[in-house]
């Protein structure tokens, strides 16, 4: 117990010492960078997992290739495999992509999941009442499939989030500094510092994601609508 | 008018679901596709809207192939209900109601104030129109699927089983308004359906499919029950086919007498030699059925038994006399008018001696029980009453 109280003290002290809210070495400085690196990494993995996933989704062909491919992919150890990435190949590219390529699956998978538990009555009805393939798509399928698009997209993010703390690895900063300078020189202080702040952004997305889905989800889908 | 021209349709695995289909489905009316399942009737209706292409055949809407229209602008000129609703569970009511004028760019105003009229018309209150799907019953998304399909004003309504995922009560609900609808709409109807009672009930036409797409008869519904083409269409209309054939025979024409029928101030010797007599009260309702050998003094102190279920003279069919016949101690069905009084009593003999009406079909000429040339159901609607 009083280890973990110490654990907290000492990251608090760290967290909240000036010396840490300036300059490039800064809170702020890193912060920014590690939610660039996550925010690109994501954009582009949505786009990639999205795409492929409404396709497949609105169509329903090639359904179990795709998603048992996704499958394999989450199977992969991803640290391993990022960490490898950046490694031998050494550059911002190689470590964006490989993080793009861990949040392809969830996006991939809920996106096709989502389209594909849509009511089927309802898109009989939707293009049995003259909507075109895009109208049912957009007007019936993406709105309904929304929670579980959501869903993916906030999975990927937080996993990006956590995982982007080894572009620090080849020398591009970001949160994973702290962890990586601390480990290396033994300074706990820092660890569990850098830790505490990549969890709080953690937290922040979740809470963005939450807010989003109140935003964006209809009130039909999600039971909360009022009686009146 | 919806025409069939030898409409066929053949999936790739072989399998028939239309075998060479001819028929015509008149404008303003009620036509209704019954079957057993795998009889093609959905299929057949989908054509109509090209939600399936014939393997070989065409349908015409007047006169006019529907393959020369694009699917999408020729679904939003006809109406589509199908069973469990279909609504779209992240829209409200009206919008949901709205879709198809949405659709064809009406300005959002002028879309919803059609969706509250409608809400209006098939039943639902207004004040619904901010909810969603999951907060309403089965009952209530259906009418809201009706309302969907006639909000932009289809001529033509698609029915596919609108009315089979409810229950009993809320069906028969359903039906009632639905015929009451279509009385002021004169939309032209194809009506999907295995429940052959609903088939009777709301058609004016009905076609009969059998498994592998086969159309066997088209014919009104009472002729149906008088003269089923074969033993298929016999089997599927099933028991009681005479009974209910009564449901088309009118009791407008029924001589009601007032022999049995007594006022509560009269006294039971008035009624000797008569088993039962029917005491009603100074507006001539009834109060009961007395035994006057049992009584007496006056009636009005009788022991009365219920007088069980009454007809309205004119307005019911002989089915429903021939019930409350049955039902009535006395084996006499008490006739009422719209104001609830006795008009008389009727026995199970003068309401069998009642002629039901519908054309007589030459059953040794098979050729005339050709669908496409089936003669169009009488035109003059019941008129119930003698009128003024």
């Amino acid at each position: 117990m009083n280890d973990v109280w110490n654990q907290i003290r000492l990251s608090w002290t760290w967290l909240t010492a000036s010396a840490q809210w300036h300059g490039d070495d800064g809170i702020p400085h890193r912060l920014l960078q590690h939610v660039i690196y996550s925010g690109v990494s994501l954009a582009c993995a949505a786009v990639i997992g999205l795409a492929l996933g409404l396709l497949v989704g609105h169509t329903g062909r090639g359904g179990f290739v795709v998603v048992s491919l996704a499958n394999l992919a989450r199977a992969i150890p991803t640290f391993g495999l990022v960490v490898y990435v950046v490694l031998v190949h050494y550059s911002i590219t190689a470590a964006l992509i490989a993080l793009v390529a861990l949040a392809v699956p969830p996006i991939l998978v809920n996106t096709y999941e989502g389209l594909r538990g849509v009511d089927a009555d309802a898109k009989d009805a939707a293009s049995g009442m003259g909507m075109t393939g895009w109208g049912v798509l957009w007007r019936a399928e993406v709105p309904m499939a929304l929670p579980l698009i959501l869903l993916g997209l906030r999975t990927s993010a937080i996993q990006v989030v956590a995982t982007a703390t080894i572009v620090a690895y080849p020398g591009f900063g970001g949160l994973g500094r702290y962890i990586i300078d601390g480990l290396a020189r033994n300074d706990y202080q820092l660890v569990v510092g850098g830790t505490v702040l990549v969890v709080l952004l953690a937290l922040i997305v979740q809470i963005v994601f939450a807010a989003l889905r109140r935003l964006v989800v209809s009130p039909g889908l999600l039971g909360t609508a009022r009686s009146s | 008018m919806i025409t069939f021209e030898g409409v066929t349709k053949r999936y790739p695995d072989g399998t028939v679901a239309l075998d060479d289909v001819s028929l015509e489905c008149p404008t303003g009316r009620i036509t209704v596709f019954v079957g057993t399942s795998g009889g093609g009737k959905t299929t057949a209706l989908r054509t109509i809207n090209r939600m399936v292409e014939p393997t070989a055949g065409r349908v015409l809407i007047d006169g006019g192939d529907v393959r020369e229209r694009k699917p999408a602008e020729l679904r939003r000129g006809i109406g589509y209900v199908i069973q469990h609703a279909g609504l779209f569970p992240h829209r409200t009511i009206e919008d949901n109601i709205a879709t198809v004028p949405y659709l064809l760019r009406w300005n959002k105003k002028k879309a919803r104030a059609a969706a509250h009229e409608l809400m209006e018309r098939v039943g639902l209150d207004p004040s619904m129109a901010r909810r969603y799907p999951f907060q309403l019953s089965g009952g209530q998304q259906q009418r809201v699927g009706v309302a969907r399909a006639l909000a932009a004003d289809p001529p033509i309504m698609l029915m596919d089983e609108p009315f089979s995922a409810v229950d009993p009560v809320v069906r028969a609900e359903l039906q009632d308004e639905f015929l009451r609808l279509q009385a002021e709409l004169h939309k032209t109807i194809v009506f999907v359906t295995h429940d052959i009672d609903e088939a009777i009930k709301l058609g004016d036409r009905v076609a009969v499919f059998q498994t592998g797409g086969k159309l066997v008869q088209v014919d009104a519904p009472e002729d149906l029950l008088a003269h089923p083409a074969d033993d298929f269409v016999a089997g599927f209309i099933g028991q009681n086919r005479g009974i209910r054939t009564l449901g088309f025979a009118e009791t407008g024409g029924l001589r009601l007498s007032g022999d049995a029928v007594f006022a509560a101030s009269a006294d039971a010797a008035d009624a000797a030699g008569l088993d039962w007599v029917l005491v009603v009260d100074a507006d001539r309702r009834p109060l009961g059925w007395a035994r006057p050998a049992d009584e007496t003094g006056p009636l009005a102190e009788a022991r009365l038994a219920p007088v069980g279920a009454t007809f309205r003279a004119g307005a019911d069919s002989v089915r429903v006399a021939l019930d409350a016949a049955v039902l009535s101690p006395a084996g006499l069905a008490v006739g009422v008018d719209e104001a609830g009084a006795v008009v008389g009593t009727a026995g199970g003999a003068d309401l069998l001696a009642v002629p039901t009406h519908g054309p007589a079909h030459h059953r040794a000429d098979r050729a005339a029980d050709r669908p496409a040339g089936a003669p169009e159901p009488a035109d003059a609607p019941a008129k119930g009453g003698a009128g003024d």
